[in-house]
């Protein structure tokens, strides 16, 4: 059902725009171009296949990639109001693109492979500051976690900032608030490869892995019991997380909330089972991403919005929602 | 199954909190660690169900080194009910039973007929069947450990480690979960503060303190009012059960007992 929701998702996100386009139309273009006809003439080819589709694609993959990495990030601290942006992960993928962007790394890389490296580096760095922050002292509360996460995302925010704007170059830099709050405004059919290559690989992984993840929500110990090696495991979700945040945010920037919302929203319907969530919470974020992303290009005419506003207008108000789920059940 | 411990040796930073201890679990045997809170209990157990790895000595199933053994081998073997309490999200008391059946499962396999009557079986053994849709963060206390108790049981394990099972339990589940824990189809190593609940469901107890092993044998021969004085610094008489016969307890709750070092 969810996959159908997508699916028809996906053809309004290519037939709504500027233009629309007739859905029976769009999908006349796609499939002469998918049977290798050459392409029409016109401008519906440009618009369909060349702008809307990759866009549309984009945005699946990146709203799928968001669902995951906050499900593993969730089961990993054990914590539902964890997610990459709100620990500052995404902030420091994005430090680390920028970072490779302005020091000419990124350049290197024609396919955003380079990119995607360095913002994997900064996403692990972050990840890890943020980790031995919350450690300290013994304990793993949420609230240390995430004002861990908030502080050292703002940080490395503030650094982002300074680097685009002190380059200067709006070409080169794709500006401030690419990075900062997101944007499928890059798609390319040349870019799209690596993030949904990244996201099947993830999905893959972490599902292998779903039966570990169920055991590590009832403790360290537990999992231990059940003949999980909790030290490996939480190396290896660190490390998935870490890879599939940076992939997502070269090509999107930080986009907000999506990571937090998506896993919360499945577990409340479907329950805690990571071999449902894990792929349900992918097919969710999507179609969450890709509803978005039409609204961001529609909204105001002649002017499209960041995802990110979007995404923290909804997804902020959804935190709010948790964390006083999260306290008044702990008292 | 067969549980020897040989010459234990664990640290933490530095520091050492259990030395040189030995104990041994005959097949199908109930064995019993008591001491005061801070003397090793907790990390003589998590060394056999394999959260802690020992500094030095060896953790022998039925003669075989437990490092040799690949962890989910272990867990064939042995199964745990740790001490700690996570809130676990949103699973199902199912779902935390079936749990249960991780060390038999490879990645991506479901769960086959065989695994789902196993949990049914673990379910109905502690008598929570009925409950095997709720939320598992919605139930009571006592009807939590219960359900992390079927979990141990769908392991399908030949030795059953458990902590403190009893704690914050109200006295009525505490002597149900207890109850429980009476089959002698398993082996059964466990920790436990109430000495008379020790005294009736152990074959033999262990008498840990700081971290060494002070005294072992029978309930009968081992909680003598002297042990008490030393071990715990209270006074007490060891009288007899009389319903069960077995040894009882009585501790005096107004006596002050001078301490070795002129604490009192």
């Amino acid at each position: 059902m969810l996959a159908a929701a997508l699916l028809a998702a996906l053809t309004a996100a290519v037939a709504l725009g500027a233009t629309d386009i007739a859905p029976g139309h769009v999908w006349s273009v796609v499939l002469d171009r998918l049977g290798g006809a050459p392409p029409r003439p016109g401008t519906d080819d440009l618009i369909v296949w060349q702008l809307r589709v990759p866009r549309a694609l984009l945005a699946a993959a990146v709203g799928a990639g968001l669902g995951l990495v906050g499900t593993a990030t969730q089961a990993l601290v054990r914590n539902p109001l964890a997610d990459p942006y709100l620990l500052g992960i995404s902030n420091g993928a994005s430090l680390g693109a920028v970072a490779a962007i302005v020091l000419g790394a990124g350049a290197g890389g024609a396919l955003g492979l380079g990119l995607s490296a360095a913002a994997f580096a900064g996403a692990l760095l972050a990840f890890a500051l943020v980790w031995c922050m919350a450690r300290r002292g013994g304990g793993f509360s949420p609230l240390r976690l995430v004002l861990a996460g908030v502080g050292i995302g703002q940080f490395l925010s503030g650094f982002t900032s300074y680097l685009v704007l002190q380059a200067g170059d709006e070409q080169q830099t794709r500006g401030v608030l690419f990075w900062l709050m997101g944007s499928l405004s890059g798609a390319t059919w040349a870019t799209l490869w690596l993030p949904v290559l990244a996201v099947a690989a993830g999905l893959l992984v972490l599902q292998a892995r779903a039966r570990a993840m169920n055991a590590l929500l009832m403790g360290d110990e537990t999992a231990a019991g059940l003949g999980v090696d909790v030290t490996r495991l939480r190396r290896e979700l660190f490390v998935v997380t870490s890879l599939l945040t940076g992939v997502l945010v070269a090509v999107s920037g930080a986009i907000a909330f999506v990571g937090l919302m998506v896993p919360h929203l499945c577990r409340l319907v479907l329950g805690g089972d990571h071999r449902r969530l894990l792929p349900v919470a992918a097919l969710t974020g999507a179609l969450l991403l890709v509803v978005v992303d039409v609204v961001c290009r529609t909204a105001m005419d002649g002017q499209e919005l960041p995802v990110g506003v979007v995404t923290a207008m909804i997804g902020a108000p959804a935190l709010l929602f948790i964390l006083d789920r999260r306290l008044g059940a702990a008292r | 199954m067969r549980i020897a411990i040989e010459d234990l040796r664990v640290g933490y930073s530095g520091r050492e909190v259990v030395s040189g201890v030995h104990l041994m679990a005959a097949a199908g045997e109930i064995v019993g660690l008591v001491g005061p809170n801070g003397s090793g209990k907790s990390t003589v157990l998590r060394t056999v169900y394999r959260h802690l790895r020992p500094t030095a000595g060896r953790v022998l199933l039925d003669g075989t080194d437990l490092r040799t053994l690949p962890l989910a081998r272990t867990a064939r073997h042995i199964a745990a009910l740790p001490q700690e309490r996570t809130a676990a999200f949103e699973l199902t008391v199912r779902e935390v039973v079936a749990m249960g059946r991780t060390p038999y499962k490879r990645a991506f396999a479901g769960e086959d007929r065989a695994d789902r009557e196993t949990v049914a079986r673990a379910l109905a053994a502690v008598g929570m069947r009925g409950a095997a849709g709720r939320r598992f963060s919605a139930l009571s206390g006592g009807e939590r450990q219960r359900v992390l108790l079927a979990r141990a049981f769908a392991q399908d394990p030949d030795v059953l480690v458990l902590d403190e099972p009893t704690n914050h339990l109200d006295v009525r589940h505490q002597v149900e979960l207890l109850a429980l824990l009476r089959d002698r189809a398993r082996t059964t190593l466990i920790s436990l503060h109430d000495l008379n609940a020790a005294a009736s469901l152990c074959d033999r107890l262990h008498v840990l303190h700081a971290g060494h092993l002070v005294a072992s044998g029978p309930p009968r021969t081992v909680l003598t009012p002297e042990l008490l004085a030393e071990v715990f610094g209270v006074r007490a008489a060891v009288t007899e059960h009389p319903l069960t016969g077995d040894p009882l307890i009585a501790f005096d709750h107004r006596g002050r007992l001078r301490l070795p070092g002129g604490r009192t």
